[in-house]
């Protein structure tokens, strides 16, 4: 688990408004603003293709971040994230038709809703460990499924639900060109929420219950308290990421958000680094991009000589979902600390270019 | 900059305005198809078939002079990936004339959206609420966008009842005949559901609660048991053919005696021969006049379609392939009226689809049904021809001579027309 805890020798702290700083120079908070500005341009510039992916990726990297403060930071694990998820777009679909409320305000609303049912979950997962809070998340991922196919007042039932567009006082945002400010905004607000969280007493208990837990109650942290409030946190996340997602499609189904999306959220987190911030936007932004890569590589693969031999046709398709579970299984063996690790190695290395060893 | 340098530019931009203006001379098609996800044993054999046909319709000089480009994706039979593809195909950089839709939960989810963008739908889902294109029967959303060839699942559910309720009269039983719909908990099997149950009553059945079972094959024992105690005469089963045979089988063995009642991708010659003599003597409906290897002028056509997949020309395709063949064909003919009056735009390939009466696709005589379609009433055909397979023997070995020898046989049992009623639009 690769964490601030990592500090190499010879890097000290003299001030703790230095030891809690977000950013340790002043060239990378240049650089992180530069890119914000620099994203801000990008719907100027990227087609609707990039854009949408864009879009994508900052939607479930809030959810991915929710799962984080829960697995990577609290040390708990949860495999029903994406029906959290779903409940977040299906309560602010759900707020925005039948209340006079615009989508502005039923996002965060959807996102508290979320949470008020992340913390009842909560309850007996907090008192549960290892293998039985497995199951004891999985419980949730199947209720919170089952209700929605069955309340046909709130999800519509297995008819998808529509949401409406993104709106606020009568002035409504059509297009991806202007949803993208919208999850940008989102995305911001979420990043430097939980950063700043986790330089606070609560963050800090969060982090010494996933250390040492007993440790931890001994000096006095409420276990139940931080473990119940760390789902609550994570539902929070999860449920504003599924009322930005509600908005962006326009159309909220329960299909493709069963057990498999709980798995790619763990596998956002994983690849990215867990208990890394920073590392969680980068594992989403690799397990969106992955598909759409091979879906490439089988775009260019159809008719050709490949196809031809192995006469694959409509079967190219399997050939991709095998090759993300093959990519997804080297990267967990060949670097299991995730990106966060990798793309610190890479700075060390361009840092003392060309005398590193 | 040198000369050289300069030259190399000046080709590059030439040759980048050259693909720009190849590409702008191509007709953009989205294709929607089911390879992976749950109705991927009859999405293949469709999804193939609408590639085929468009590559053939390429090799033959494409529509009004200008290819097609038909964006082929499998979308897994999940709503959210239809609405990522949708919005590609909607972005104003990239928007096409047409899409081949598929299921139904992503064509209903997709309504509202086509009728904005005016990009027409032909869908795999027959739906009978995508044929009300005004919203006037009250029923459905209006659907001005969204076609599809064939009979609709309610109207194909209540030909099929009226030829229970004969079946029943034929075989002298005396009382109540009982009726259960069967399938999952989804739009699709879900669609004909409440018009079946009225169209059921209506005709003196007994009306059981509906049973569920999931999209995909699985041990379906319990429904045959509840089938068993219920006493229920004739099932309708909603899903596609491989969960569909789940059930069969599993009420083969449970020695459950009932007529079952397939929709149009319930059933076909590929899960008649999976079945075995579970499939025999289930009733289900066909969407063409004849089936592979049938005698038709237009089966040439679906033969020389079918080899651009298959240049050996062995392989059989079952029915959903030339019903593909089919709608690709008519989607064709839309373009071109609309490439020949104003261009090829989504308004205009709609209007494509009414400039005809019983219209069949040139070169598809006897295999497509003849179907209309007017702006005002989107039911394409009210004939339901309906079929019954009939396996004698072991089906082990190739369909080509399983189907040859008789060993499986579709046969024709009733054809219905159904009165084009106002009151059933969208229902």
């Amino acid at each position: 688990m690769a964490g601030p805890a990592l500090i190499p020798a010879g890097d000290f702290r003299t001030s703790y408004a230095a030891d809690t700083t977000i950013f340790p120079t002043t060239t990378s908070r240049n650089f992180a603003i530069a890119g914000v500005l620099l994203l801000c341009l990008a719907p100027q510039f990227f087609s609707g293709y990039w854009l949408s992916i864009l879009i994508q990726i900052g939607i479930f990297s809030i959810a991915a971040l929710g799962l984080n403060i829960l697995v990577g930071f609290t040390g708990q694990i949860s495999i029903g994230h994406a029906a959290f998820f779903l409940l977040g777009a299906f309560t602010s679909a759900y707020i925005s038709n039948n209340a006079p409320i615009p989508v502005f305000f039923a996002i965060p609303l959807a996102g508290l809703v979320t949470a008020l049912v992340g913390l009842i979950f909560g309850i007996p997962a907090a008192r549960l460990k290892g293998l039985y809070l497995v199951i004891a998340t999985l419980a949730a991922q199947y209720i919170l499924l089952d209700f929605f196919s069955r309340a046909e007042w709130f999800s519509g039932g297995s008819v998808p639900a529509s949401a409406n567009p993104f709106s606020i006082f009568g002035y409504t945002l059509r297009g991806d060109k202007q949803y993208f400010y919208v999850v940008l905004a989102y995305v911001l607000a979420s990043f430097i929420l939980v950063t700043n969280l986790m330089r606070t007493r609560d963050g800090r208990a969060l982090v010494a219950i996933r250390d040492h837990y007993l440790s931890a109650e001994i000096m006095g942290i409420n276990l139940t308290k931080y473990r119940t409030l760390s789902f609550g946190l994570a539902a929070f996340f999860a449920g504003i990421a599924g009322a930005l997602y509600a908005h962006y499609q326009l159309v909220v189904s329960q299909e493709g958000f069963g057990i498999e999306r709980s798995i790619l959220f763990l596998a956002m987190i994983i690849i990215g680094g867990t208990g890394s911030i920073m590392g969680t936007l980068m594992g989403t932004a690799f397990v969106v991009l992955l598909p759409e890569g091979m879906e490439f590589i089988s775009h260019y693969l159809k008719g050709g000589a490949v196809d031809k031999a192995l006469s694959l046709n409509t079967n190219i398709t399997f050939l991709r979902e095998i090759a993300i579970g093959v990519i997804i299984i080297a990267f967990l063996m060949f670097e299991p600390d995730g990106l966060a690790h990798r793309w610190r190695q890479i700075k060390a290395y361009w840092k003392l270019y060309p005398f590193s060893h | 900059m040198t000369i050289k340098s300069l030259l190399s530019t000046a080709s590059l931009a030439f040759v980048i305005a050259a693909f720009s203006a190849g590409a702008q001379a191509q007709i953009a098609i989205g294709h929607l198809a089911d390879y992976s996800g749950g109705t991927s044993d009859v999405g293949t054999p469709y999804g193939q078939a609408v590639a085929d046909t468009f590559a053939w319709v390429n090799k033959n000089g494409g529509v009004g002079g200008k290819q097609l480009n038909v964006d082929t994706n499998d979308y897994g039979y999940q709503v959210p990936r239809a609405i990522a593809l949708y919005k590609k195909w909607s972005a104003p950089d990239g928007k096409v004339a047409a899409i081949m839709g598929w299921g139904t939960a992503d064509t209903e989810a997709l309504t509202g959206f086509l009728a904005q963008d005016k990009i027409p739908d032909l869908s795999g889902s027959y739906a009978a609420a995508l044929t009300d294109p005004e919203g006037v029967s009250g029923k459905a959303k209006p659907a001005p966008y969204n076609f599809f060839y064939g009979p609709s699942y309610s109207d194909s559910l209540r030909a099929m009842l009226i030829w229970a309720a004969e079946d029943w009269k034929a075989k002298g039983k005396s009382g109540k005949p009982k009726f259960v719909h069967m399938g999952a908990n989804h739009p699709y099997p879900n669609a004909p559901k409440a018009a079946g149950e009225a169209m059921a009553q209506e005709l003196g059945f007994e009306v059981l609660p509906p049973l569920v079972f999931a999209l995909t094959p699985g041990d379906y024992s319990a429904q045959c048991l509840s089938l068993k105690s219920s006493g229920a005469n004739y099932a309708y089963l909603g899903n596609t053919a491989a969960s569909n045979i789940s059930v069969m089988k599993a009420c083969k063995t449970a020695g459950v005696e009932i007529q079952f009642l397939g929709n149009v991708w319930g059933m076909d010659e590929n899960a008649a021969k999976t079945a075995g003599d579970a499939a025999n003597g289930v009733i289900f409906p066909l969407r063409t006049a004849v089936s592979w290897g049938g005698d038709a002028p237009g089966i040439k056509t679906v033969m020389e379609i079918s080899k651009i997949s298959d240049p050996s020309g062995k392989v059989y395709r079952p029915v959903h392939y030339i019903a593909a063949v089919c709608s690709a064909l008519y989607m064709k003919e839309a373009l071109d009226w609309a490439a020949k009056n104003g261009g090829a735009t989504g308004e205009n390939v709609a209007k494509g689809f009414y400039q005809k009466k019983d219209w069949v696709p040139a070169g598809m005589e006897g295999v497509c049904n003849p179907s209309t379609w007017t702006d005002k009433d989107h039911r394409g055909t009210l004939k339901v021809d309906l079929y019954r397979t009939k396996v004698s023997g072991a089906t082990d070995g190739d369909l080509n001579d399983l189907m040859a020898k008789g060993t499986i046989k579709l046969e024709k049992v009733k054809t219905v027309e159904l009165p084009r009623k106002a009151e059933l639009l969208g229902w």
